[in-house]
């Protein structure tokens, strides 16, 4: 985790024995590592390496000073004109050199960096929670990952309504609990609930898969109309709609702008959401809500998995990084890599991370390595990362908090969502708060603009050009006196790229949403793609990770 | 407290690579392919589960993660009588321990050192003393030293023991 170490990397690389491998992985991000794990579950061999000194890329945990270098300049490694060991001409094969990609833009510091750095393990990919019933969560418990990972229970969810801070009433207690709604709005929320847990039970109580043949409660029609036009043919009042559609079903995009909203989420999707959001909550019995997070950062989840690799037999190799792709000469069939240390390692498959890219010039002659190229890029996400001197609400620990569209300014396009940690997950010391935001975007500068005004809300932002540019927000409401002070923060843009599949997979950055359930989806296509024979972690896997001689020995 | 509490501790053995990785466990188990292996030891009237982790391989090239260290209540470094390196590389795995773990009382976090695969060829391959060895671990803060042997799980059970002892805070500590 030491990121001085990083920047010179040892001159003296080791040499890896075998040379021959099933798969090679390049990165350590989550997705790399579930490949690695899962890989190595199904009896390949496997070589997975990075080129920093942890673990995690882009998904990972690091300490002050933040943002670590490689988001300022991507990886990459000796000068590639020289390449270490010259390929003999005889040989048939031909190298590649791998073109490093710059996935973070817009990075921008404000404030001094708190004391002590090493206190701090702040996440790339944040804001970012698991729901208590999510797969992601099942996978974990399935391939032994969960032995390394503790979570704690988010306290709480939040929505930014009207200029303030409102609970959202996320299960049958909470709706009977709150003070803000009128007993019909209640009425209306509790019936929805009802609907929603009808519909679920008429199937077998599989969330994901049997929505549409249950259609039991809500007609097939319906799922495929806009949850948002359903939720109005419910007659739930607005702030209900806005509490159902951006903190329950997580919608990222304005629901009511048919014409500006790229995504419109259906019903059967909204019902999903809230279904997976209903079962999550009261899961595990000491989470209070729906949302837990991994203790020490999600840069823990990696590392559990590519320990569930390792103990599978995996090989891994950390500051080693890779220089260029061997391609049959003839064939132009993938064959390799170059290691930094002009070794030539060969496999059968090869993962990467996204900020790794083949050169267009050869992948577009290329079918091996087709669609490994820019097109992978759907989008942006705007990311903040606070140090604050005080929780956002008083006595909270670890919350989450949604600003649905327009609630910052009217012209807010997307939601933002913010998520606080106190030192009771081992992010900060004591005292300290960690707020991660993000937002989705396709215009860099609208993004961070909506991160600030977000921030300004939330903080009491010392320096007024921190907010410069940013969109003036409700600054004069009551409970402004309460905010804490934003003491350090750092606002960058990160590149979505999505999965590419092909003998070459590239695997996806951290996406715009708050959950890993389209980064596990991915994941399992690639690794269908891959080994369409195996069974991505299968469940009979479990039992023998752990070996207990207690019962034996008495 | 009550007295039948039990107690869960986590340990992790460290040493280079092919000298620690499975031989450990395999004297007391075989654990291919195993996370973990737990341990029941009672000392006193305290019942003790030790969780012991090895290092999987990934020591090989310097690539154990930060995460390994965590929360480890008593770390075991290993070493092969047999291999001068191996016990060479004692103080970097005893360094590189407590700068990865961090632990809150760096002086008096319990280590346990084992010199490993005393029955290798009757002995007569040894190339580390059991005096040297002693004489590093005293030098450390009188880390308590064994020797084991792979062929008959020798002195594995007190090692255990004293892992238990060691991780509890206020005893004071002793070889054994």
């Amino acid at each position: 985790m030491d990121e001085t170490s990083s920047i010179s990397f040892p001159s003296d690389y080791p040499t890896i024995d075998p040379t021959s491998f099933d798969l090679v992985v390049l990165g350590t991000g989550l997705p790399e590592s579930l490949l690695a794990a899962a890989a190595a579950a199904a009896g390949k061999s496997v070589l997975h390496l990075d080129h920093n000194p942890f673990y995690g890329s882009h998904f990972s945990s690091l300490s002050l000073p933040f943002p670590p270098s490689f988001l300022h300049s991507p990886p990459l490694p000796p000068d590639p004109s020289t390449p270490p060991s010259a390929p003999s001409p005889s040989s048939s094969y031909a190298a590649v050199n791998l073109r490093p990609h710059r996935l973070y833009s817009e990075i921008e510091i404000a404030g001094s960096s708190p004391e002590p750095s090493k206190a701090f393990l702040l996440d790339l990919a944040g804001p970012r929670v698991l729901y208590c019933a999510d797969e992601t969560v099942d996978l974990m418990l399935r391939s032994g990952a969960s032995h390394h990972v503790e979570f704690k229970s988010v306290d709480a969810n939040l929505i930014y309504w009207e200029g303030r801070l409102c609970s959202v009433p996320d299960s049958r207690q909470a709706i009977f609990k709150d003070r803000t709604l009128g007993l019909a709005e209640k009425r209306e929320m509790m019936k929805l609930l009802k609907l929603v847990q009808q519909h679920i039970g008429s199937g077998d109580g599989q969330v994901a898969a049997t929505a549409e043949e249950a259609a039991v409660g809500i007609s097939a029609e319906d799922l495929e109309t806009p949850f948002a036009e359903f939720l109005k043919k419910q007659r739930l009042p607005p702030k209900i709609r806005t509490i159902i559609l951006y903190a329950i079903a997580l919608a990222n995009h304005d629901q009511d702008n048919a014409e500006s909203c790229k995504k419109l989420i259906t019903t059967k999707q909204g019902i999903e959401s809230l279904a997976l959001y209903n079962s999550s909550v009261g899961r595990f019995p000491n989470a209070v809500s729906a949302f837990i997070y991994p203790i020490y950062g999600h840069g823990e989840l990696p590392q559990a998995f590519c320990r569930c690799a390792a103990v599978k037999g995996a090989l891994y190799v950390l500051r080693m990084p890779i220089v260029a792709l061997l391609i049959d000469k003839e064939s132009r069939q993938y064959k390799g890599v170059r290691l930094a240390s002009g070794q030539d390692i060969f496999s059968h498959h090869l993962v990467m991370e996204p900020s790794l890219q083949v050169p267009s010039s050869v992948s577009h002659s290329n079918t091996v390595c087709e669609g490994l190229n820019d097109s992978n890029l759907i989008g942006y996400a705007a990311r903040g990362v606070c140090i604050t001197s005080g929780p956002i609400q008083q006595g909270s620990s670890n919350i989450l908090v949604v600003f649905p569209p327009k609630s910052l300014h009217s012209g807010q396009l997307t939601t933002v969502r913010a998520l606080q940690l106190s030192s009771n997950v081992g992010v900060c010391p004591p005292g300290l708060f960690v707020v991660y935001l993000s937002t989705p975007c396709n215009d860099v500068i609208l993004g961070t603009e909506y991160v600030r005004a977000a921030m300004n809300a939330l903080f009491i932002v010392p320096n007024s050009d921190i907010s410069e540019g940013g969109i003036s927000t409700s600054d004069e409401v009551t409970e402004g006196e309460t905010r804490p002070t934003l003491l350090w923060s750092s606002v960058h843009v990160q590149e979505l790229t999505q999965a590419s599949f092909s003998a070459v997979c590239s695997c996806p950055m951290p996406d715009e949403n708050l959950d890993y359930r389209k980064i596990l989806e991915s994941t399992k296509q690639l690794f269908t793609n891959m080994y369409p024979q195996e069974e991505f972690f299968p469940k009979h896997s479990t039992s023998e990770n752990a070996e207990d001689d207690s019962g034996s020995s008495e | 407290m009550a007295s039948r509490r039990r107690t869960l501790l986590k340990v992790i053995i460290l040493g280079d690579s092919g000298y620690v990785n499975k031989k450990f466990s395999n004297q007391y188990k075989a654990t291919i392919g195993a996370d973990f292996l737990t341990k029941e030891v009672q000392f006193e009237d305290r019942l003790f589960t030790l969780q012991i982790w090895d290092t999987a391989g990934q020591e090989r090239f310097q690539s154990l993660g930060v995460a390994f260290y965590r929360g480890a209540d008593c770390c075991v470094l290993v070493y092969d009588v047999n291999v001068m390196k191996s016990f060479d590389n004692l103080n970097n795995w005893r360094e590189e321990f407590l700068i990865q773990a961090s632990p809150s009382d760096p002086e008096n976090f319990p280590f346990v050192v084992l010199g490993n695969k005393i029955d290798i060829d009757g002995g007569n391959s040894r190339v580390v003393s059991e005096k040297k060895a002693r004489a590093w671990c005293a030098s450390k803060g009188n880390i308590p030293y064994f020797e084991t042997s792979a062929k008959e799980g020798f002195n594995v059970e007190a090692a255990f023991q004293c892992m238990a002892k060691n991780a509890l805070k206020n005893e004071p500590e002793e070889e054994m």
